[in-house]
């Protein structure tokens, strides 16, 4: 059966972070999972740390780390890991702008709301900048496209009430474009606009398209135009330099609901760092059993046509997110589970889960259910002592303690933990084939 | 229909057409549909799959009223799945959407006569069995232009779909004269033991096209230990499942089991050199044709496509490393079928014990042809769509030779890129043969058999 000093299961930004990490330290690296995870969903920025009345990411991990949060062991690792994903990317066709110490600021979403945001894809840039009361905003979209409606969601961010306080521009309008054969499809969706983007003789027509209707709109006026986040898929630079040359406004994307491109643009980088630093990733393939033997994971075994498969394995990454992500699951009796490994959860009693009011601003406690780790990211017994598994690190949604849609900060403990995962099996007493072979860090870092 | 009726359906039918239920709409299947992306002829999987499904269900409920459904499907698109497997492969929430399309592909032709053109593309074995007979002519007619674009007109296979040659004779006529030749006259008696020889499944494309790949298998089982064991058999039955003739097919897996789960119980494993041949004996039998009996389990559990055989008696020690250098470049396509095995790269694993040799996976979605899909008429142009950033990347590599584990994968890759495209068991035959030549002992067919 295949080996791999280590095996991680989960394909979200953490499973990425670590196995990209541990590939690059020169360990053989599987990456399995079930199927497509959260690159696909969200919005490809990285949402660190906004909880409420902080003013950058950096402030927002400092106030989170004073919590019972997995911040107040991951707090170091942020900085770094953040620094190291950004130059991966960057280096990988795929610039990012924004810092952890770079101002949270309202930018428009796909239905007119704000939302807070510091570090975002290149593309989304534009619209952190502070916006000057004689700035016009343009919303742009394709005529027919159903998942962008430029006149409601111009209509909605013309009201200041959704600007929470921060500034906005002066005037908001929207326009829809005609395309060639786009208006009259009955299915369409962010993927057949991007792949429009990517072909370079249907782009320079839709970008004319797009730059004589949002001069007319804009009338003279600077400003800034907001268009679905569909600019390219696999040819995302090229289309992106191209559309920003050629608008008289300075644009920018906002994600869509899924299929999401920035965030499938983010996954097919990190895959490619993967694989070229010799990893393997394998979509498709549910964990079925993981092997353990003398508090060791030894192999984990795969769901597939006839028999199962075995990978043999020194150390295992769980990185198999929260409710949403299948990596915890709640059970009909009103228990919350770790279905692979067992491991004890920290969730609240059935009848705490939730809170009367939906909407209520501190959440509800289940939200913060997930595995108690220790600062090196082992799994914590129900007696908080570390449970008999040496060589198994969670990362991730998986972790407990986290509130993440309303502190904002899924993608930060995605890379942290990611990233402390891969450097704590490297560096772990108890391994062995890392140790032999000690790690190349990269001299280019 | 009861609700109770459909809830016991869902129960005993979990794995496809209930999963429809765990559907979160959330696109991921398009993102990789490599059919969605180049024409709009398909709304996607997400459409036709558990979209669709919730009509087709709603049909067997019998809802009639202002919004009567077709109890088959919403409309005709899910014909345009070229079953390549990819959305059930990538979907987070565990629905298997290429098995529910192909099921309702089975639904909207049940009770209509199948189009010839798809009878026929399902009949491999009875294509190339004619073929085979009348070889010289056969060959002659396939190659021709004219007669090319005529059955095109008449039967709506594409003219320039791929086709190979047939062979003079099938595969099992020529083992059945070896065998005859033998002193022992091939006689059961002297059969070794399931850890000295193994069953052969065949497929037709060796038996009517490619018998160089069993004679490769065959060479190579032999060096590492094994006798072949070739019993009788038929068509898997995938082509017939592709073009929803179930029933036809549901013979053919009857026939195959009958016979080959007498040696899956005596321990023997069966092994094939056709991904997709393997995979439906893996699988096939019981998630589309709903075969849930002792020797549908005991074929399954028996079968291994040939690489993962070989590198599973690697991973036990057992495989002769004892490889030739082989300098060259070598693009590798992983074919769809074999993605479904969920046994990972096993070929690429193999060619890396190969001294020189620079295997490459070329990391594309799928070659288009998709069984016989890419054959038809109507979708040929779709399946070359699909193939072409493959057919560059090959065409780019400068290599002479590519590899592929699936047949028709093979002939869409060779028609395309005009590049010499082989099994992998064809290249690994060439390394032992290369290090016999190296050693200064050619082999001959006996090498290294103990």
């Amino acid at each position: 059966m295949p080996h791999a000093d280590v095996v991680v299961i989960g394909a979200g930004l953490a499973g990425l972070v670590a196995a990209a990490r541990i590939a690059e330290a020169g360990a053989t690296v599987t990456l399995v999972a079930k199927g497509h995870a959260s690159t696909h969903w969200g919005s490809g920025g990285l949402d660190v740390a906004g909880p409420a009345g902080v003013a950058t990411p950096a402030e927002g991990v400092a106030h989170l780390a004073t919590l019972d949060h997995p911040y107040s062991f991951l707090a170091p690792d942020v900085a770094p890991s953040i620094a190291w994903l950004l130059e991966r990317l960057e280096a990988n066709g795929l610039p990012y702008a924004g810092t952890l110490d770079t101002p949270l600021r309202r930018v428009p979403t796909a239905i007119g709301g704000t939302r807070r945001v510091a570090i975002v894809p290149a593309a989304q840039a534009a619209a952190l900048r502070p916006w000057e009361p004689d700035e016009i905003l343009v919303i742009a979209g394709p005529a027919g496209f159903k998942d962008f409606w430029p006149a409601a969601i111009a209509d909605s961010l013309g009201r200041e009430a959704v600007w929470m306080g921060a500034g906005h521009p002066g005037r908001v309008t929207g326009i829809t474009v005609e395309l060639d054969g786009v208006a009259d499809r009955h299915n369409l969706n962010a993927l057949h606009l991007a792949r429009r983007f990517d072909d370079p003789a249907q782009r320079a027509a839709d970008i004319a398209r797009f730059a004589a209707a949002i001069t007319k709109a804009a009338a003279g006026r600077p400003g800034r135009v907001g268009v679905p986040a569909v600019v390219g898929l696999s040819q995302h630079a090229e289309a992106w330099a191209e559309l920003k040359a050629r608008l008289p406004l300075e644009p920018f994307e906002i994600p869509l609901v899924p299929p999401s491109i920035p965030g499938i643009r983010l996954w097919h980088v990190l895959r490619e760092i993967i694989r070229a630093a010799g990893g393997r990733v394998q979509i498709g393939e549910s964990v079925a059993r993981i092997h353990v033997e003398d508090g060791r994971v030894t192999a984990v075994e795969m769901e597939a046509a006839a028999r199962t498969q075995l990978i043999r394995t020194e150390a295992l990454v769980l990185a198999t997110g929260g409710i949403a992500g299948g990596g915890l699951v709640a059970t009909h009796d009103g228990r919350i589970v770790e279905p692979l490994l067992g491991l004890h959860v920290d969730a609240p009693e059935h009848e705490e889960w939730l809170v009367a009011d939906a909407l209520d601003p501190a959440g509800h406690p289940i939200e913060a259910a997930g595995i108690p780790t220790d600062g090196g990211l082992r799994p914590l017994a129900q007696d908080g002592r570390p449970a008999p598994l040496a060589n198994v690190r969670v990362a991730g949604a998986l972790l407990a303690g986290q509130r993440s849609i309303r502190e904002r900060c899924g993608d930060g403990i995605a890379v942290a933990s990611g990233w402390r995962a891969a450097n704590e099996l490297a560096t772990d007493a108890t391994r062995t084939p890392i140790e032999r072979e000690p790690i190349a860090v990269r001299t280019d870092q | 229909m009861t609700i109770a009726d459909l809830v016991r359906e869902a129960s005993e039918d979990r794995h496809v057409s209930a999963s429809a239920d765990e559907c979160l709409k959330c696109n991921v299947c398009n993102t990789v549909c490599p059919v969605m992306r180049v024409t709009d002829l398909f709304p996607g999987p997400k459409y036709s799959g558990p979209q669709g499904q919730r009509f087709r269900l709603a049909g067997l409920q019998q809802i009639q009223g202002p919004h009567s459904v077709n109890p088959k499907s919403p409309d005709h698109s899910v014909d345009y799945c070229s079953g390549c497997g990819w959305c059930t492969t990538v979907c987070p929430a565990g629905v298997k959407i290429a098995e529910m399309n192909n099921q309702a592909r089975g639904r909207l032709r049940e009770g209509t006569i199948p189009k010839l053109r798809d009878w026929g593309l399902g009949q491999t074995d009875l294509v190339g069995s004619l073929g085979v007979l009348f070889s010289p002519f056969a060959n002659f007619a396939f190659h021709n232009r004219v007669i090319r674009a005529t059955f095109e007109m008449v039967l709506g296979v594409h003219r320039n779909a791929p086709f190979p040659k047939f062979s003079k004779r099938t595969f099992q006529s020529t083992w059945k004269r070896r065998q005859a030749r033998r002193p022992d006259g091939g006689t059961l008696k002297s059969r070794p033991g399931p850890d000295k020889a193994v069953v052969y499944f065949h497929g037709c494309s060796v038996n009517y096209y490619e018998p160089q790949v069993a004679e490769a298998a065959i060479w190579v089982l032999k060096r590492n230990g094994f006798e072949t064991i070739i019993p009788e058999q038929v068509c898997c039955g995938l082509p017939l499942i592709s073009n929803g003739l179930y029933d036809d097919a549901r013979e053919r897996a009857c026939k195959n089991n009958t016979i080959l789960a007498e040696y899956a119980r005596a321990g023997y494993r069966i092994v094939g050199t056709s991904t997709s041949c393997t995979h439906t004996l893996k699988a096939e039998y019981e998630e589309m044709l709903d075969m849930r009996d002792d020797d549908t389990k005991a074929v399954s559990h028996a079968t291994w496509d040939i690489c993962e055989f070989l590198l599973d008696l690697h991973e036990e020690g057992r495989l002769d490393t004892n490889f030739g250098r082989l300098d060259e470049d070598l693009p590798y396509h992983a074919p769809c079928q074999l993605r479904s095995h969920g046994i990972g790269l096993p070929a690429l694993d193999l060619f890396a014990l190969v001294p020189g040799l620079r295997a490459k996976d070329m990391d594309h979605d799928c070659c288009g042809i998709a069984g016989t899909y890419g054959m038809k008429k109507e979708k040929y142009p779709i399946a070359m769509k699909v193939g072409e950033p493959l057919f560059r990347k090959v065409k780019d590599s400068g290599a002479t030779m590519a590899a592929c584990d699936s047949e028709t994968c093979r002939w869409q890759i060779e028609t395309a890129t005009g590049v010499r495209t082989r099994h992998p068991v064809e290249i690994l035959a060439q390394a032992y043969r290369a290090a016999d030549k190296a050693k200064g002992t050619v082999a001959k067919g006996s090498a290294g058999a103990s």
